[in-house]
């Protein structure tokens, strides 16, 4: 259950689980989520050329939190039954702002028939599915490998299940039976309670992602963890109670990519000149795939870098795939040198590799241009 | 015996005047409204009830908090108890862990299985990072019936020549529109108070008896909580009562 720490036998290639934040399959991708996406892209592909890498990337686990499954009933409730087939991301993404602005929240009741259906039938509501066929597309044109978008990937825990395991750990505190919440309980590293359970019996985020990862990280010798800042308080829990069942994880914080000065989340909307399918149409003009694909990994990994204070431009993001152009044409690049050897430089006190010092490595000054093989690995 | 609204009034006005005279003169305790003001200034003036203990909370059953209860006030020292008595006997009821929190705070007590905790009596300084990590007990669900079993009083013994044979008294919980947290703020001051006032000592035996509504008492009660009737808002009801069986 809650086991000792693994390491990789002798001669054995390290096995590394990859466990990026989920992006909420109810509006489009915008550069904070890009940024997200890119920076998973370049750390497992340039990390599987040094160990076995599993990319988790299952939105089932997290369709019955309140952002998603709220948002169903919504849709259901205030416009009846809607063809959303012919519907963009950002027609969608305008319903899920209305939706949050409405401040409504559904009755666990109102819920049950989505909760039911997803579980017993794996149902996606038309329009997430919509949505995420939608992203598989823009995926594909971005060079990033689908994890299963449209894949039905429930977790392996089930919540009782999951909430017996914390409880004999001593690792939450379950009111249920006296009308009340259920609590992740961190107070011995000196970290306050955190509800994962509403009275009502519906999950959070962070209960959807113990659910996920408490069965998963024994398997693997490292799991890196990715979120953007506003997330970091309960993905440091999520970290601290992973490693109380024995796992080795690192987590990764990114900052969210201010756009005119603001950073927002993107359930108020505000995005329309910054999504992907609009990024894609700006940039897509006058560079071909490898370029786009390169230059795009340029400017959100090395140019806007992990934190928050390069806000998002049009010019610097040109001038990326620019640079990215001019050294896909050249022929001066490293040779000689193994892959694995030329990543596995970019590793800090972890298995997995830095995106960000690989990337930016690549910009500096008196760095050799790189090689052809590493940025079709790893870059294009 | 019944309990009438007369009866009930001029108990709980009696203990208020009793416990706070100065201010049950500013009030008009014989009518319900001014009662119950009195009672909410007790609530809303820091300085009338500025001694407190925090109780620590990961589950709750009513024969626990009977023993654990008894067990803590029986643990004070006098001046501890005065001061904690003078503040009405206030608690904030927290929901955490005591085996996670132990290493970082100093109980007065904890539950042998580590079910529960209390701080020793104190301002509400004393307790502020304790109550920055946790939450207050969310317990909305209807107190149900619990079993009938004697609970052993534990705690230190009363000194030498002051033993008296170990009473048996009957603990009445009403339930009929009663919540858990309710029901355990109520048991909670009543359990304190009779410690306080010698009703309860080490060696006595408490039965638990959870009813819709405390009618038909068999013995007056030797100790009594009276609060508003959940089920109608201008009527006093008993909350929980002490009797003493005949015989102890």
């Amino acid at each position: 259950m809650f086991a000792a720490e693994a390491r990789p036998a002798e001669g054995r290639r390290a096995r590394i689980l990859v466990a990026p934040v989920t992006v909420t399959p109810t509006k489009p991708l915008t550069p904070s989520h890009l940024k997200g996406l890119l920076w998973t892209d370049v750390l497992v592909r340039a990390t599987a050329a040094l160990a076995d890498v599993t990319h988790l990337g299952s939105h089932t686990a997290f369709h019955s939190c309140e952002q998603t499954v709220g948002f169903w009933e919504f849709l259901d409730r205030t416009f009846g039954d809607l063809d959303y087939s012919a519907c963009s991301d950002e027609d969608i993404g305008e319903l899920y702002v209305r939706y949050r602005r409405s401040g409504q929240t559904p009755t666990a009741a109102a819920c049950r028939p989505y909760l039911e259906a997803l579980d017993e039938h794996s149902w996606v509501h038309p329009a997430s599915a919509r949505v995420l066929d939608i992203w598989q597309d823009q995926y594909a044109q971005l060079g990033m490998a689908d994890p299963g978008l449209t894949r039905h990937q429930p977790p392996g825990l089930a919540l009782e299940e999951t909430i017996a395991r914390l409880d004999a750990e001593g690792l939450c505190v379950d009111l249920r039976r006296l009308g009340g919440p259920v609590y992740l309980d961190p107070t011995r590293w000196g970290m306050p309670l955190r509800r994962i359970v509403a009275a009502d019996g519906r999950p959070n985020y962070l209960a959807c992602a113990l659910r996920q990862l408490l069965p998963l990280v024994p398997d693997y010798d490292e799991t890196v963890l990715l979120c953007d800042r506003e997330l970091q308080p309960d993905y440091v829990l999520l970290q601290r109670v992973l490693t109380k069942a024995g796992a080795t994880v690192h987590r990764v914080t990114l900052g969210r990519v201010a756009i005119d000065g603001q950073i927002d989340s993107a359930r108020h909307g505000g995005w329309h000149r910054h999504t992907a399918a609009a990024l894609l149409r700006a940039a897509g003009a006058g560079y071909d795939e490898a370029a786009l694909r390169f230059g795009l990994r340029l400017y959100f990994i090395a140019v806007l870098g992990p934190g928050t204070s390069v806000p998002f431009s049009f010019d610097l993001l040109h001038r990326s795939l620019r640079r990215a152009r001019l050294l896909l044409t050249d022929d001066g690049g490293a040779t000689g040198t193994d892959l694995a050897d030329l990543v596995g430089r970019h590793r800090g006190r972890h298995r997995y590799v830095d995106p960000y010092r690989l990337t930016s490595g690549l910009l500096a000054r008196r760095q050799r241009r790189p090689g052809r093989e590493l940025i079709r690995t790893v870059f294009a | 015996m019944m309990l009438g609204q007369r009866g009930l009034h001029r108990h709980a006005a009696g203990r208020l005047a009793a416990c706070a005279p100065e201010l049950a003169a500013r009030h008009d305790l014989d009518t319900m409204a001014g009662l119950l003001a009195a009672r909410h200034e007790i609530g809303a003036d820091p300085a009338l009830a500025a001694t407190a203990v925090a109780v620590v909370l990961r589950r709750f059953a009513l024969a626990d908090l009977v023993r654990e209860c008894c067990a803590f006030a029986l643990g004070l020292d006098e001046a501890a108890m005065t001061a904690w008595r003078r503040s009405f006997t206030r608690a904030v009821f927290l929901v955490g862990n005591p085996a996670n929190l132990r290493d970082r705070f100093a109980f007065a007590h904890v539950a042998p299985d580590s079910s529960a905790a209390w701080t020793r009596p104190a301002t509400d300084d004393a307790t502020a990072a304790l109550r920055r990590l946790l939450k207050a007990l969310d317990a909305p669900a209807a107190l149900r019936a619990a079993p009938r079993s004697p609970v052993p009083v534990g705690g230190p013994l009363p000194a030498a020549g002051a033993a008296r044979p170990g009473a048996r008294l009957d603990l009445h919980v009403a339930t009929a529109g009663v919540t858990v947290v309710t029901a355990l703020v109520e048991v909670h001051h009543l359990l304190a108070e009779a410690v306080a006032d010698g009703l309860v000592e080490a060696g006595d035996s408490i039965v638990p008896h959870t009813v819709p509504r405390l009618v038909g008492l068999d013995e007056p009660p030797a100790a009594l909580r009276v609060g508003i009737d959940p089920l109608a808002p201008d009527r006093w009801y008993a909350a929980a009562a002490l009797t003493v069986r005949r015989g102890s």
